[in-house]
């Protein structure tokens, strides 16, 4: 188990309180002038690395980047990554890897249709079966699972129970490698490219048993620039001349589709489908699933960043170019299936789309292990919430007057934190004092 | 100990802020560590209940109050009150606007809903006197209540 997504660089902290404010679960605090993560809140969205004007939060990630070794080392590329260099082919990307000095280069976008095709399947089994809980929830994004099993443990069986592409990757990659290159299993590095910080910390499987082997991670805007040398080196070569056995699968344009929000399911033959992108979105949608809304819609991707998984934080060019260069993609390549559903139904009736992962295994991970709140300690909050000036300043460390409230009864708190509590004792004391010296 | 009470505005034909009720007590709740089923029971009546109050009443006060061994739902307005509450209760009738109906609301399951997913459902209402609808859910397990 992860302690923590993200690192707070103290010598760089003010204390401002952005990402106090910022945070979807209240996860932060200011204490000492300091910001102070409360691990057991934060979902890793990265909305702090994104709000902090001083650049003190960063992921928890092996920040050793690509290492000089012996070893048959391969990026497994995130599309997101093509769509960081505009007018540039996703193919000649993976070629600059190559140069960069990664052995091999693994593009998701065939594992992105074998998946689309499982969701299609398991849809049309369950679309008559009662007890199926609609609308099911793509299990794509981290940070999305873990709002769920934090904030709505009751909607954890929502989640569609297929593995995420990296996870069908990660599944034989090892051995295929192994066998073209001629070296054992433990000689081949895998390396995800990935604009998410939350998948940083997990490499990326799905498998909660099997986090020792976790696989390093890089962000995408950390190896952007070296890259970008490359891109720009590869574009001048005549790649005629240039062997593609070190490329598994060619990229096409589906893939990179997959990085916008939306991508996921218009690249799937399912009615009704929605698509909904940005934490403060996706938080109202599952709160109205909650309420038991959308039971008519049968899948609803959410991805936790606005416009998907090309305004991650770990991005290096900015969402909207991301998304044009998409675009243009599309237009170039269409979006042809290469798939063989044949061959994919015999996968998936052998169970091999689906993932090991229950529902309680993600309250495993992350679950608000916070004390139950009794009617006394509600009433308690009330008043004192009541005494607060109530305009959320955050002065006190804490993102609002509500949650500073339930901390002075959680004993997170002192009252006297709040400017409020502080100035109505010093003025009593005040009094106190005059009226001994009478 | 008096339950715990707290009270919400609705405001008549505001779409925008419908659920926010709803939502909030959903909140509360679950810190107070009440069963996952029944914040969900509470949330779909809760929600179903504010929705009425946006479509038909005017304006409504909505009203949670906890307690040990129970949780009730108070949803009054001072609306157009119903005709008929045996019809009402009918799955499917609905008195909704058109206007209403198209956005997808207003499908006649809101009373039939909240009678399924409440212990005990009590209508008061008569033409041009508003509506108070009272739900009760019973014994709330609070702490540690592990379900999924």
């Amino acid at each position: 188990m992860p302690s923590a997504y993200v690192q707070f660089e103290e010598k760089y902290c003010t204390g401002c309180t952005k990402c106090v404010r910022a945070c979807p679960t209240k996860s932060i605090r200011i204490r000492n002038q300091r910001a102070v993560l409360l691990e057991h809140l934060c979902i890793g969205c990265g909305e702090c690395i994104r709000v902090c004007p001083e650049g003190a939060i960063s992921p928890v990630m092996s920040r050793r980047g690509l290492e000089k070794t012996d070893k048959i080392t391969v990026a497994i590329v995130s599309p997101i990554l093509y769509a960081q260099f505009p007018g540039v082919m996703p193919c000649d990307v993976l070629m600059s890897l190559n140069h960069m000095g990664f052995d091999h280069a693994i593009d998701l976008s065939y594992y992105l249709e074998m998946y689309q095709y499982a969701v299609e399947r398991f849809i049309e089994q369950n679309r008559e079966r009662k007890e199926t809980p609609w609308p099911l929830i793509s299990p794509i994004c981290p940070v999305v699972k873990r709002l769920i099993a934090l904030k709505h443990p009751g909607l954890l069986d929502h989640i569609l129970p297929l593995k995420r592409p990296v996870a069908l990757v990660e599944s034989g990659i090892r051995r295929e490698i192994s066998e073209q290159y001629a070296v054992s299993e433990d000689d081949v590095l895998l390396y995800h490219l990935t604009p998410c910080p939350s998948k940083v910390t997990y490499g990326d499987t799905d498998d909660p048993e099997d986090r020792s082997g976790l696989n390093p991670a890089i962000g995408v805007n950390d190896i952007f620039p070296r890259l970008l040398e490359e891109v720009e080196a590869t574009r001048e070569m005549d790649l005629n001349l240039y062997p593609y056995r070190h490329l598994s699968f060619i990229p096409n344009a589906r893939g990179p589709l997959w990085a916008m929000s939306g991508g996921e399911i218009a690249g799937m033959n399912i009615d009704r489908a929605l698509a909904v992108s940005g934490l403060q979105e996706v938080k109202k949608y599952i709160e109205k699933i909650e309420m038991g809304l959308f039971q008519d819609t049968e899948y609803i991707e959410f991805r936790a960043c606005p416009e998907g998984c090309i305004g991650g934080p770990l991005t290096a060019v900015d969402k909207y170019l991301a998304r044009s260069t998409v675009q243009k993609l599309i237009k170039m390549f269409g979006l042809g299936r290469r798939i063989q559903p044949r061959k994919l139904r015999r996968l998936y009736d052998r169970g091999w789309f689906f993932s090991q992962t229950k529902p309680s295994d993600y309250r495993e991970e992350i679950e608000d292990k916070s004390r139950s709140l009794t009617i006394e300690d509600m009433r308690r909050i009330e008043y004192i919430l009541s005494q607060t000036p109530g305009h959320d300043c955050a002065a006190c460390g804490a993102p609002d007057c509500r949650t500073f409230a339930e901390d002075v009864v959680r004993g997170y708190a002192r009252l006297t934190d709040c400017y409020k509590f502080a100035l109505d004792q010093c003025r009593d004391s005040n009094k106190f004092s005059d009226k001994t010296s009478e | 100990m008096p339950p715990l009470k707290k009270c919400f505005h609705i405001k008549g034909r505001d779409f925008i802020h419908a659920g926010q009720a709803a939502i909030t007590v959903q909140k509360l709740l679950r810190q107070m560590g009440i069963a996952q089923s029944l914040i969900r029971r509470i949330a779909i009546c809760g929600y179903e209940g504010e929705m009425n109050v946006v479509m038909h009443g005017g304006d409504g006060l909505f009203c949670v109050e906890i307690d040990a061994d129970r949780i009730s739902l108070e949803i009054s307005d001072d609306g157009p009150g119903i005709e008929d509450i045996a019809r009402a209760m009918e799955r499917g009738f609905s008195t909704a606007l058109e206007e209403y109906q198209e956005m997808g609301f207003g499908a006649g399951m809101g009373l039939p809903n909240m009678e399924n997913h409440s212990d005990e459902l009590h209508i008061e209402s008569a033409p041009g006197k508003g509506t108070t609808v009272r739900m009760l859910f019973h014994s709330p397990e609070t702490g540690d209540s592990q379900e999924d």
